[in-house]
């Protein structure tokens, strides 16, 4: 046995391991587990960019609607799919938590890793498909891009952790998270940006600080498009204090996970 | 020495806390087998998770500078999803092996429970469950100075508990014993101390022959 190894280092090995244990059970339980995670967001768009061509729009605000739908459906994936992974992050490891060397936490920074990492591969392989295709796929400004992703990265772990909490006391919660991902869908602009609803039907989605990320993303991508709506400010306040919500949520019953 | 400081742990029921133990000050050496008695439900296997940082008390602590293994029982500790094999793996990284091939081996010659070896864990029977974590222990070169056991044997078969009986006793010297076990005739092969559970508290005896007395003496009627 290795001898004094300190905390940080056990902290270390305790993800690395579940790291490989996840990434077993969810890609190489088939191998088309790692096809699927690229091929479903790939499909997710194509259908939508097909609806879009066959109303008659083959272009939104100037810009092509494969990469409209497509700068905005990829944070939003992230949200949902990191939100929902976390969800159930301590009670997939449950029976890993028996060894002393497993804390709560170490499934959840475990499931926020895989997650970034699968983002940021499929967002550079889908782009440079499209760049293959003869799309111009380079971000006007690559540093906001990426601001908004961390941001909205922020605000899924921030809900993520307290819905992992809620489960720990009510296991219904799953359900929940995964009735209300289709109805955010359509209020995060997904399909839609605010300059194309009317003024007075804003107050219907600018309350959503997803929206807010999704416009902003757009706008950081093509300098044509300006967002009407989209505020730094109301996102990184959602996303900061969120995310420090479910962090103390998490925190106050870390205990719990292990007894409960 | 391991140390109990105002040690409480309650369970929530219907009809409100139950108490398994309550304000608990004791400290049991580490240089004894120790064989933990009591009837069903007292708390064995509780003190004994507790023990091994898989439960957690209500309010106190447990605390000890020796190192302490995990609980190794039939409940918890194996992954149902993944096979014996990732299973393996996986308790090796914890424990900071970046190369697992060799331990995996062991494992595997000492389940023997073949190409199972490689069959999700949910899979198994309780006897091919109790191979695994009796040999995940036994694969490391451990240097545990107390194993937390709790029933362990139980559901081997004549062969596996001649196997692992003869580790046990390799290991006699260096490694201690805290057991739970309901037969008698296997804690006296094991044990020369006693810990009772008696009114959600611990009573800890220097001889094993005094704590099967008394336990026999307020429980067997």
């Amino acid at each position: 046995m290795k001898k004094n190894r300190n905390s940080l280092t056990i902290m270390c090995d305790t993800v690395h391991a579940l790291m490989m244990r996840e990434i077993k059970t969810r890609f190489g339980a088939n191998r088309l587990g790692y096809f699927w995670a690229i091929a479903e967001p790939v499909a997710g768009v194509s259908v939508m960019a097909l609806m879009f061509t066959l109303i008659g729009r083959s272009s939104v605000a100037n810009i092509p609607v494969a990469l409209f739908i497509l700068t905005a459906l990829l944070p939003f994936k992230l949200f949902t799919k990191l939100m929902t992974q976390l969800t159930s992050a301590v009670n997939a490891n449950k029976a890993l938590l028996a060894y002393r060397q497993v804390s709560a936490i170490d499934p959840v920074i475990t499931r926020i890793i895989i997650e970034l990492a699968t983002y940021l591969i499929v967002y550079c392989l889908i782009f440079s498909f499209l760049a293959w295709l003869g799309f111009n796929v380079l971000p006007d400004d690559l540093l906001k891009v990426l601001a908004a992703s961390v941001l909205v990265a922020l605000l899924a772990t921030g809900l993520g952790l307290m819905l992992c909490t809620a489960n720990s006391y009510w296991k219904d919660v799953n359900k929940l998270v995964g009735m209300i991902t289709l109805p955010m869908m359509i209020m995060s602009g997904v399909m839609f940006s605010a300059t194309m609803i009317p003024p007075q039907y804003w107050y219907l989605v600018d309350w959503n600080p997803i929206f807010h990320a999704t416009e902003l993303s757009r706008a950081a991508y093509f300098s044509s498009y300006v967002t009407p709506l989209g505020s730094w400010f109301y996102l990184a306040m959602n996303a900061l204090v969120i995310f420090s919500l479910g962090l103390t949520s998490f925190y106050v019953n870390r205990l719990r996970f292990i007894t409960a | 020495m391991i140390h109990f400081e105002n040690l409480n742990k309650y369970y929530a029921t219907k009809k409100g806390r139950f108490y398994v133990f309550k304000d608990v000050n004791i400290s049991l050496p580490t240089d004894r087998n120790i064989a933990v008695l009591g009837p069903n439900g007292v708390g064995k296997s509780t003190l004994i998770r507790m023990m091994g940082g898989a439960d957690m008390p209500n309010r106190g602590r447990i605390h000890s500078k020796k190192k302490i293994s995990w609980p190794l029982g039939l409940q918890g500790g194996l992954q149902g999803s993944l096979s014996a094999r990732e299973n393996v793996r996986f308790v090796a990284r914890i424990h900071g092996y970046k190369n697992t091939k060799v331990i995996e081996q062991q494992v595997e010659d000492f389940a023997e429970i073949g190409q199972f070896f490689d069959e999700p864990v949910k899979n198994y029977s309780s006897g091919m469950r109790s191979r695994i974590t009796f040999g995940l222990t036994m694969g490391f070169d451990f240097d545990f100075d107390v194993l937390l056991i709790d029933e362990l044997g139980a559901v081997g078969d004549a062969n596996f508990r001649k196997k692992s009986e003869k580790l046990l006793l390799e290991k006699y010297e260096k490694t201690k014993l805290i057991m739970v076990n309901h037969s008698m005739p296997a804690l006296k092969k094991f044990c020369d101390a006693g810990l009772l559970i008696h009114q959600q508290n611990l009573v800890f005896f220097e001889k094993l022959d005094d704590a099967i007395k008394e336990y026999q003496d307020i429980y067997v009627r």
